[in-house]
């Protein structure tokens, strides 16, 4: 009979089958072949990264002839997704990028320190703070990331205003805006919250004018106090800017990418906290406005003590996977992509502001930006963890909208940030 | 073959029961083994079906829910008990979620009605219904993300729909920056999209009502809302207990897109949805274990939302 002689065999193929469902190791394991590295990242796709990235590849095959490496560019969007399934299993890329900041410090679980490797770098490169954590290095910057205040020169004409000398103090700043509006109907900024970003600028921005250096400099180390006066101050002026009617109507439901840099570009808002890399920077605003017309300013003095300074961290950057078998080799590549032929490269092609303070600027914004950088400090929303970004981006919202206090939102954030 | 040996699976062992109750222990033993076989077959042949079921359904079900009792980050991989499920219950943002959710029950009937109605009216040959038939299932051929910048672009503060209300002299309103709006608005468009493929099944479920009651209920002197009411509901309620059950799912299970694109959970969390809740704890805070948990609580409200609604539609199916 055939059931018989089926019988038998299905019993064997079911056996195989529950075999292989309970094989669910989850030891780490390497992909990479001897003499391949792949590269996960976001950015090598974009046609302006094209040269940098050949750049890098031809110093790393000089130094390592036999080793080839692969980029494989993700969509930033599915970014940390995807890596999270790959540190989960981990295997994945030998070498990744990154967003300094929160980003890199939650996953540096999957990181070797690079300390031994790139100490070379140390001077030449700017911007490792963002991605140290407890004092070691777990990538090397590419870019810097910093949030000027962009300003639109051309407005400022238009209201009889000299745009060569933006306010230093936040009443002569809002006086200003007062006068543009009126001669023009710009709104004193263009403001994009959806996606909770407009707050991460806003605070950082603004942060330099209104807490003490000795206030800054405890945020950063992580000695935070969300219950003081100037910090309170921050989170009411974002309020108070809203209700003011200084920002662009609708900000909740506008994206910061891209649409508020959108509003800024075609002249609707005379001020923007922009970027200084990779998008809504001053390369992006002077194909626009053109180079003569975007000014930088740092932050008026809003609270009596402040020093303004511009805020800026290392924006991307590389690090080495803990799975990838030869870590040296690995950490060669990362120098390779911080090289500065590559660099200047990047900086050429793309407009981003790169993490090497030899690479030379040449356009008017750019130049005040790098002669900033001297006196910058790191950003102060950068410092935060991701959960603590996200919660502030709801509450910002929620504050916008009048739903939750100043004072309740600063209670929770307090709780987050301590957890 | 098959079949000869398949029919008699049922009735052979009650036959040989009879027959040979009173014969000896040895033949009957080895036919008790032959028909075991035989009883054994059926299972044998579903077993690839379940086999496919076990290994890529319930496994990594059992696999995630096991999952989600272990810790993140720093306690990676060790057990935590009920810890992930605590904070989960504690945290505003989970429970804002299923609020929504709640929220998505109660406008269920909504979602139903419209398309059901407006089937009724196609059914009933309003003028034009060949041509509102096709359009009304236009929408459900469009992605989300398509219908999500369509609506992002439509409803933007300073968009089209904002300038119309403004020229009937209506103050303009925030639809996706008002947390009080957001969330209807993103359902409105859902159902939107969505609402072609229930007609097409009203539709189809209207082919099998019997023209024969309409028209006797007519010439009986049936208003319009009697009609509605004591024959169309009466015979489509299967077809409207499948279409709940599907439109429920619908709505908690695919609104992820909009969400994203229209929203991204804002303002202020007031349209999170759990898997959009699920989506940033494992993609963006990298809590893999963390989302299991909530993924676990997802399919555990699912489960009771599907069965609580399937015996109650089933119960007022069976009073009509």
């Amino acid at each position: 009979m055939k059931q018989r002689v089926l019988w038998p065999a299905a019993v064997a193929a079911m056996l195989a089958l529950a075999g292989c469902g309970s094989a669910t190791g989850n030891e780490p394991s390497s992909n990479s072949a001897s003499g391949k590295l792949v590269v996960w990242d976001w950015k090598s796709s974009d046609k302006t990264a094209t040269a940098y990235v050949e750049k890098a590849k031809a110093d790393f095959a000089k130094k390592h002839p036999g080793v080839t490496v692969e980029f494989v560019a993700q969509p930033f969007d599915q970014y940390y997704t995807l890596l999270g399934a790959a540190i989960q299993a981990g295997k994945g890329p030998d070498v990744m990028m990154f967003n300094g900041g929160g980003q890199i410090r939650d996953r540096v679980d999957a990181l070797v320190p690079l300390d031994q490797y790139v100490s070379p770098d140390k001077q030449r490169l700017t911007g490792w703070d963002a991605f140290t954590k407890d004092g070691k290095v777990f990538a090397s910057p590419v870019t810097l990331q910093g949030h000027p205040i962009y300003f639109n020169k051309d407005l400022y004409k238009k209201a009889g205003l000299d745009p060569q000398k933006p306010a230093t103090t936040w009443s002569g700043f809002t006086a200003d805006c007062a006068a543009i509006t009126k001669a023009t109907k710009a709104t004193c900024f263009a403001l994009g919250n959806k996606e909770g970003a407009g707050i991460q600028f806003f605070l950082s921005a603004f942060g330099t004018g209104t807490l003490s250096p000795q206030e800054y400099d405890d945020w950063i180390a992580g000695k935070r106090d969300w219950n003081s006066p100037h910090v309170k101050q921050i989170f009411q002026l974002w309020k108070d800017v809203e209700a003011n009617g200084l920002n662009s109507k609708g900000g909740n439901s506008t994206t910061m990418f891209t649409d508020a840099f959108g509003i800024f570009q075609s002249g609707k808002a005379t001020n923007i906290i922009g970027l200084m890399s990779d998008i809504g920077h001053w390369k992006d605003f002077n194909e626009f406005l053109g180079p003569d017309n975007v000014g930088v300013m740092k932050s008026p003095v809003i609270a009596e003590g402040a020093v303004p300074s511009l805020p800026f961290d290392g924006g991307i950057g590389y690090g080495v996977a803990k799975w990838t078998k030869d870590p040296a080799l690995a950490a060669d590549l990362v120098r390779s992509l911080t090289s500065t032929d590559a660099l200047s490269t990047f900086y050429a092609n793309a407009g981003a502001v790169v993490s090497d303070t030899t690479v030379k600027a040449a356009e008017p914004a750019v130049t005040s930006l790098v002669a900033d950088l001297k006196t910058g400090k790191p950003a102060l929303h950068v410092a935060l963890s991701s959960k603590t970004l996200e919660l502030m981006g709801r509450l910002s919202q929620q504050i916008l909208d009048g739903s939750v206090t100043v004072d309740a939102a600063l209670k929770q954030l307090g709780e987050s940030d301590r957890s | 073959m098959p079949l000869g040996d398949f029919t008699p699976l049922l009735a052979r062992p009650a036959r040989a029961g009879r027959a040979d109750g009173t014969g000896a222990a040895p033949p009957r033993r080895r036919r008790t083994g032959r028909l075991s076989a035989e009883r054994l077959s059926p299972f044998v042949l579903i077993a690839p079906a379940v086999l496919v079921i076990v290994l890529f359904r319930l496994w990594p079900l059992l696999l995630g829910v096991n999952f989600s009792f272990t810790g993140d980050g720093d306690r990676n991989g060790a057990a935590v008990g009920l810890d992930n499920y605590a904070e989960l219950f504690a945290d505003p943002l989970f429970l804002g979620a299923l609020r929504n959710v709640g929220w998505l029950v109660l406008l269920l009937p909504v979602a139903v009605a419209i398309p059901g109605m407006l089937a009724t009216f196609i059914y009933l040959h309003v003028p034009g219904h060949r041509f509102y038939r096709s359009v009304y299932f236009f929408p459900a051929v469009l992605s989300p993300v398509i219908v999500g910048s369509i609506f992002n672009l439509l409803l933007s503060f300073d968009g089209p729909v904002n300038s119309l209300l403004g020229l009937a002299g209506l103050g303009p309103v925030d639809w996706l920056g008002d947390s009080n709006v957001a969330m209807f608005t993103v359902v409105g468009v859902h159902v939107w999209a969505t609402f072609g493929m229930s007609l097409v099944v009203f539709l189809s479920g209207f082919a099998t009502l019997d023209p024969a009651l309409l028209d006797a209920a007519r010439s009986d002197g049936a208003t319009l809302p009697q009609v509605i009411r004591h024959v169309i509901i009466p015979g489509l309620s299967r077809t409207i207990q499948f279409v709940f059950v599907t439109t429920m799912i619908g709505m908690l299970t695919s609104m992820f897109g909009l969400i994203y694109v229209m929203t991204s959970g804002g303002p202020g969390g007031s349209t999170y949805l759990p898997e959009y809740y699920i989506w940033i704890q494992q993609g963006q805070m990298n809590r893999p274990a963390f989302a299991s948990a909530a993924s676990t609580v997802l399919f555990l409200v699912m489960l009771v939302v599907g069965l609580a609604q399937v015996s109650f539609l089933r119960r007022t199916g069976k009073e009509d």
